[in-house]
């Protein structure tokens, strides 16, 4: 199966914010209620209950006041660090590129969540797990599409073929540059070598709370590559050293015992 | 073929470790062993699964973890309370670090091979004691901060959790290293002969401290007069 993916266009969104209360619909999650921060933006993130928000940015322009809305969730990136992180392998990639995760395995260590470089999975208390988005697999895998994409009134949510998404945000990036957006950009192409959740911005990636350059935090990195497949190693080695040194010293000890002609050496060695 | 040399009580003994300090060493010994254990799990990337089933599943490990991590901190520190003195005298004696030390440390490989070396005097600790006494120290408390990071993640700042992960690993593995040799050291180990029986019943032979611990046992002489 190809690569499935959400295509999100931020020029299109009107921040009605169905496709939240579509998301805690199709996944049964309680309302979450955090107190007002003096802007429009319902949560400071998402969190255990909330896969998917949409966040607000106000900035002034010299034509005026300008008001950013951009959906964040799971990213479903191409090679995820909360995957390579968990140690129970709860987290897994599907074949069409959803990042998804068996809740039977999880203890709720929440490596993934200090390995995200997004910052997206979210520990839940009361059930000691942590949670994300499924990009809808299961809804997919019937032949559905994503809640957030089914029901997105303006068109900004698209469900489809990354390949044919990305033919599709190629276009519009074009179109926005020539009409008064110079700085609109593809997101998603080839962050950490590619995320499944495509998006199309009207301005920079800081703009829209997404960092540039995204980047798995090198302390992890070093966690995972060097100190968890080789630092262990010198556990073993101490128990082979003492192993020998129990027969070395006991083959030595013999062996001067005898030279001394069956003459016990005292009480001390 | 004798694993561990004999306990002789009818031979003159002087006292080595106290009951607290010997109290503090064996809960800490229990409580390391099963952190190890219930910790590797998760290390081991869920290749020991076997292992899973003693503890009553990840989750069961999980939480003896938690539980043993509480004891593994709480008790050392109490004890240190009670047996103040021993404590300061212990660590005054890490800390006194000296030419004989180094030259224990030189000629020790030999020594932990079984070949007969002559060692200059050592004081209670030797040079080895004292290099396991600061490792151990450290990594234990290394661990046990990280630890609690790990436990409660979310009022630290992330990259803090971010550099407990490495940390709470790096320094299990030493102190796991250590830990191996040092119980192999202080039981199997023909040379170390007594030192078993000062941890368990607190005494050693005199005459094996005059051997191995000279400094120390003069002192010890001294002191009784």
């Amino acid at each position: 199966m190809a690569k499935m993916g959400n295509l999100y266009d931020a020029t299109k969104c009107t921040a009605c914010r169905g496709c939240q209360v579509a998301c805690k619909n199709w996944n049964q999650l309680p309302a979450v209620i955090e107190p007002f921060k003096g802007n429009y933006q319902t949560h400071e993130s998402t969190n255990a209950n909330t896969f998917t928000i949409v966040k607000f940015f106000e900035y002034d322009d010299v034509y005026g006041p300008k008001w950013y809305f951009c959906k964040h969730q799971c990213m479903h990136c191409e090679y995820p660090a909360c995957v390579d992180v968990c140690p129970r392998k709860a987290l897994y990639k599907n074949e069409w590129g959803a990042v998804l995760k068996d809740y039977q395995k999880c203890v709720g260590c929440q490596y993934c969540v200090y390995a995200c470089p997004f910052e997206i999975p979210k520990y839940h208390k009361e059930s000691d797990m942590v949670t994300k988005c499924t990009l809808c697999a299961e809804r997919v895998e019937a032949g559905g599409i994503p809640a957030c994409a089914k029901t997105c009134p303006t068109g900004a949510l698209q469900f489809g073929e990354r390949q044919e998404l990305l033919a599709i945000a190629r276009e519009r990036v074009k179109y926005l540059r020539a009409n008064g957006f110079p700085n609109a950009t593809i997101y998603g192409e080839h962050e950490l070598g590619g995320l499944n959740k495509l998006y199309i911005l009207g301005d920079v990636p800081e703009k829209y709370g997404l960092p540039s350059e995204p980047k798995v935090s090198s302390i992890t990195t070093f966690w995972q590559n060097i100190v968890q497949p080789w630092f262990g190693l010198l556990i073993p080695l101490a128990l082979a050293g003492s192993a020998a040194s129990f027969f070395t010293t006991r083959f030595l000890k013999a062996r001067r015992e005898q030279q001394e002609g069956g003459a016990t050496h005292g009480t001390h060695n | 073929m004798e694993l561990i040399t004999k306990y002789e009580p009818d031979v003159e003994r002087i006292e080595r470790f106290s009951f607290v300090a010997r109290f503090a060493h064996w809960s800490h010994t229990i409580t390391f062993v099963i952190l190890l254990l219930t910790g590797l799990l998760l290390f081991m990337d869920s290749r020991w699964d076997f292992l899973a089933v003693v503890f009553g599943g990840y989750r069961g490990a999980g939480l003896i973890h938690r539980i043993m991590a509480v004891i593994f901190t709480v008790v050392p520190l109490v004890c240190v309370v009670l047996n103040w003195r021993g404590f300061v005298e212990w660590w005054k004696d890490v800390f006194s670090f000296g030419k004989n030390d180094i030259k224990f440390l030189l000629k020790f490989p030999l020594e932990f091979m079984g070949f007969h070396v002559d060692i200059p005097p050592q004081t209670k600790f030797n040079g080895g004691e004292k290099m396991n006494s600061v490792v151990t120290t450290t990594s234990c408390i290394l661990v046990a901060i990280s630890g609690y990071i790990m436990w409660f993640p979310s009022i630290f700042p992330p990259t803090l959790v971010r550099l407990a992960y490495p940390t709470h690993d790096i320094f299990m593995i030493i102190a796991t290293m250590m830990v191996c040799m040092h119980g192999y050291l202080g039981s199997l180990h023909p040379g170390s002969g007594e030192s078993f029986w000062g941890m368990v019943k607190g005494t050693v032979k005199a005459d094996w401290a005059e051997h191995h611990h000279k400094a120390w046992y003069d002192k010890q002489r001294e002191q009784q007069g």
